[in-house]
């Protein structure tokens, strides 16, 4: 069975990893990171660079977890490309890390969350970034 | 900046670039001649002042025209190729996108075919969310409410604001 | 000092809150635009031309001179922190900026751009203060053969510098003539090229075109090849930087700004060769030419102050002959005919309110930028993450209220659609755009020079050639003519034997005369 994580490199993004990596090594299952962009504008926060992304691979190996990493811009919403990347591979379980986002800009810019939340195949665990601390991604 | 050069002319999508590119010396040719044409019909005598009437310009440059179709023409026939223009937003590895093109040019036709008739709060709504949609925003949501608050908050800042008269349709007595 | 004095009260026009107001306005829009890849500060004019349809003159102006300004300023801070710049001329900041940003230099180069840009754009302002009224003092006894001469080397320098083909230059310049022509002839009253339609009477308004060319053609042109990837942008703090960096910086901005003004100056095909330039010249200078390559702030100081010394320099044949050199000097034109002023020698005399007003504008407009932009970096990369469809979506919808405002009638709406669908050929089979709008543009007035010229001299064609000056113009035409001929011919005369050719001598001497009388 295989885990899936949407990872972006903010704080939401490390805990849910954080996470992801915790339940993969209980449970003994695999580890799919998935990060994403729609390509929709020029320059996307939650688009990792490469070196981002070398970092997390180091990290799962060094925590001896399987892993794969899904890296490309898919041209429609990040949450639904997660959704179907849970299918395609059975997740066992979706992690998603969740941020704070006020009513109205919720209403604005809709809820990536809920969006996987409706859709999801299976289990999703929604994990916050660690509250109040200002954290800087590496 | 990368740009990508026209493909390679013996390759298959070059010829047929090649044979599309002949459309610029014909439209040119076109306009040449309609403005030999209209030049022939003007009066030279008419409240005349001076040398140059009111047609030596135009078949001047009518004339010019024809002559640059032609010239044109042969620097396509012997494999002259415009350069299209590369952009920091371009992407030319992939031909002209003629769905997207089109449904631009649609809101754009409607929105000259409705200001005048609904107003601008809605053609522009129109327009604006038409345009977004055909370049591949799908929250319709958000597209609606952006559309209305651009075309009203647009209309205010041009009547109001700018003192430029556009015209308000059907939200006549609401606005 | 006359021209100093002239500033002085330039000042006092420009300093009032509400054209204060307006220069902020202006350095914030032109920022955010030239941060936006999309869109340059030519099309950026166009669309505001529109806007400012009911604003004074002056306004309006001092508006534009933040935006000209700014437009530069938002494109070298893409261009350092994303590696795709935002406008042509920032290519070359781009290599060396974006090394020192992926390097944690980010807040060091756009130190120095900022920082060089605002020396070189007030030491090229204030060489346009100095050298205009004299510009202006020589062409002030101009006639009619020396207008229609001036404008003949327009039309000949867009055509044959700019772009890569040149019978496409001329084939766009032939177009713009013809939207030129459309409308009632001046002379005998009589309608040309209008087929009945009413509103085309009055010709076609230039900014019809100029949307419809510039804004609506680029804007579908991008949009039928659109990108679909996203970058991250290097993260960056306040603009600064420190002693060393000052050490190793002012050298390139003073040299910069000495290869971009007269760059500028001259149609020679915009900032892309000085910025070039400046690269390697500041390459070859540096005690750390290993660096190059690799981040050196010599790399960004030297292209950003050439690129916005030219800009500087642009305005010079802009104001002084009304001759636009670029894209965004031929947008300005526009803007100027909108309000019913002829740029050009009488320009200075009939309205130097709005001359020295827009020329301490600039120097004001350079000075906000400097003051904004030095801590508003981090805001303004913020601007990269709007949706490209919402960007270009705008960009059709203020075009389209543009359109519609420039006569309040929607034949004019008809006739942008067509400019649009014009504007997307032009660029889909490489005729260059600028050529086209400069015909529109100086096409109207050099038919009614001729005609002048030929009046007095009743007919007879050597009225158009009868003072030093018309001469000397045309002597530079034929030089631009006949130089790319010439050099084909002497490479072919070097694999074999070809014909002689007297004036080959002289040609060569005088490009070097004037190129080392513009460096000073």
């Amino acid at each position: 069975m295989t885990i899936v994580v949407g990872y972006v490199p903010k704080p939401e993004g490390e805990a849910a990893l954080e996470r992801a990596v915790d339940e993969a090594r209980l449970r003994g299952e695999d580890l799919v990171v998935v990060n994403t962009s729609s390509g929709g504008s020029y320059a996307d926060a939650s688009w990792a660079t490469d070196e981002q992304l070398a970092a997390v691979r180091e990290r799962l190996t060094a925590a001896a977890v399987r892993h794969e990493v899904v890296h490309s811009i898919v041209g429609r919403e990040p949450a639904d490309h997660l959704v179907e990347v849970a299918d395609t591979v059975r997740a066992s379980l979706l992690v998603i890390g969740l941020r704070r986002r006020t009513s109205v800009g919720k209403f604005l810019l809709g809820s990536s969350a809920s969006i996987i939340l409706m859709n999801a195949p299976c289990p999703v665990l929604a994990v916050k970034a660690p509250g109040g601390e200002h954290w800087r991604s590496r | 900046m990368t740009s990508s050069r026209t493909a390679d002319p013996a390759s298959a999508p070059g010829r047929r670039q090649g044979l599309s590119e002949l459309l610029v010396p014909v439209l040119l040719l076109g306009i040449g001649l309609a403005v030999l044409v209209d030049a022939s019909g003007l009066e030279e005598g008419l409240g005349r002042s001076g040398p140059v009437g009111p047609k030596a310009i135009p078949y001047a440059i009518g004339a010019a025209l024809v002559a640059a179709a032609l010239w044109l023409a042969v620097d396509v026939l012997r494999g002259g190729r415009g350069e299209q223009e590369s952009g920091e937003d371009v992407d030319l590895s992939h031909g002209s996108d003629w769905r997207t093109l089109g449904v631009l040019f649609g809101a754009l036709l409607v929105n000259t075919l409705l200001i005048e008739r609904v107003g601008w709060p809605v053609s522009g709504a129109v327009l604006f969310f038409g345009s977004a949609y055909a370049l591949g925003s799908r929250r319709v949501v958000r597209d609606v409410v952006l559309s209305f608050a651009l075309s009203i908050g647009s209309w205010y800042l041009f009547v109001l604001g700018l003192d430029i008269e556009l015209p308000v349709g059907l939200l006549n007595g609401i606005l | 000092m006359d021209a100093l004095a002239n500033l002085a009260d330039g000042f006092a026009t420009a300093l009032t809150p509400v054209n204060l107001l307006f220069a902020v306005v202006g350095v914030l829009l032109g920022t955010m635009i030239g941060v936006l890849p999309g869109i340059g500060p030519a099309m950026a004019i166009a669309l505001l031309l529109p806007v400012t349809y009911s604003l004074e003159a002056t306004q309006a102006f001092i508006m534009f001179a933040g935006i000209y300004y700014g437009g530069m300023y938002g494109g070298s801070t893409t261009s350092i922190l994303l590696n795709t710049p935002g406008e042509s001329a920032s290519v070359v900041t781009a290599i060396e900026g974006n090394q020192m940003a992926k390097r944690g230099r980010a807040a060091q180069a756009l130190a120095t751009a900022a920082i060089g840009s605002f020396i070189a754009g007030t030491i090229g302002t204030m060489l346009v203060v100095l050298l205009a009224p004299s510009i202006v003092g020589l062409a002030v006894q101009m006639g009619a053969p020396d207008y229609f001469a001036v404008m003949v080397l327009a039309f000949v320098a867009v055509t044959s510098v700019l772009g890569a083909s040149r019978v496409r230059g001329f084939c766009s310049l032939l177009l713009g003539l013809v939207i030129g022509l459309v409308g009632i002839d001046q002379t005998t009253g009589q309608q040309r090229l209008t087929f009945g339609v009413p509103q085309l009477a009055d010709g076609i308004d230039v900014v019809v075109v100029a949307v419809g060319l510039f804004a609506l053609g680029e804007a579908l042109w991008v949009a039928a090849h659109l990108r679909h990837t996203s970058a991250q942008v290097i993260p960056t703090g306040a603009a600064r930087m420190g002693r060393a960096d000052w050490r190793r910086s002012w050298g390139p901005w003073l040299r910069g700004t000495a290869i971009g003004f007269p760059f500028g100056a001259v149609p020679a095909g915009g900032a892309e060769i000085p910025t070039f330039l400046s690269y390697v010249l500041e390459k070859r200078l540096s005690k750390h030419p290993e660096e190059f390559g690799h981040g050196a702030i010599e790399g960004v100081a030297g292209p950003e102050a050439t690129n916005n010394a030219s800009a500087a320099g642009g305005l010079v044949p802009l104001l002084t002959l009304g001759l636009p050199v670029t894209a965004t000097a031929a947008v300005l034109l526009a803007a100027f005919q909108q309000y019913g002023i002829q740029p050009g020698p009488l320009l200075l005399e009939n309205e130097p309110e709005l001359v020295w007003g827009l020329l301490a504008s600039l120097l004001i407009g350079n000075a906000i930028l400097l003051v904004l932009n030095l801590p508003l970096a981090p805001v303004w990369a913020k601007l990269l993450r709007i949706p490209r469809p919402y960007l270009y979506a705008g960009i059709l919808f203020f075009a389209s209220i543009g359109g519609y405002a420039a006569n309040g009638s929607t034949v004019d709406l008809v006739l942008l659609l067509v400019f649009g669908v014009l504007g997307f050929v032009m660029r889909r089979y490489g005729l260059p755009v600028l050529p086209a709008i400069i015909g529109v543009i100086l096409g109207p007035r050099a038919e009614l020079q001729l005609r002048r010229a030929l009046q007095i001299s009743d007919g007879e064609l050597s009225g158009l050639a009868n003072t030093w000056f018309s001469i000397s113009v045309y002597a530079v035409v034929a030089l631009v003519v006949l130089l790319p001929v010439l050099l084909r011919v002497l490479q072919r005369r070097q694999r074999g034997a070809g014909p002689g050719d007297g004036t080959t001598s002289e040609a060569p001497e005088r490009v070097l005369h004037s190129s080392s009388e513009g460096r000073l």
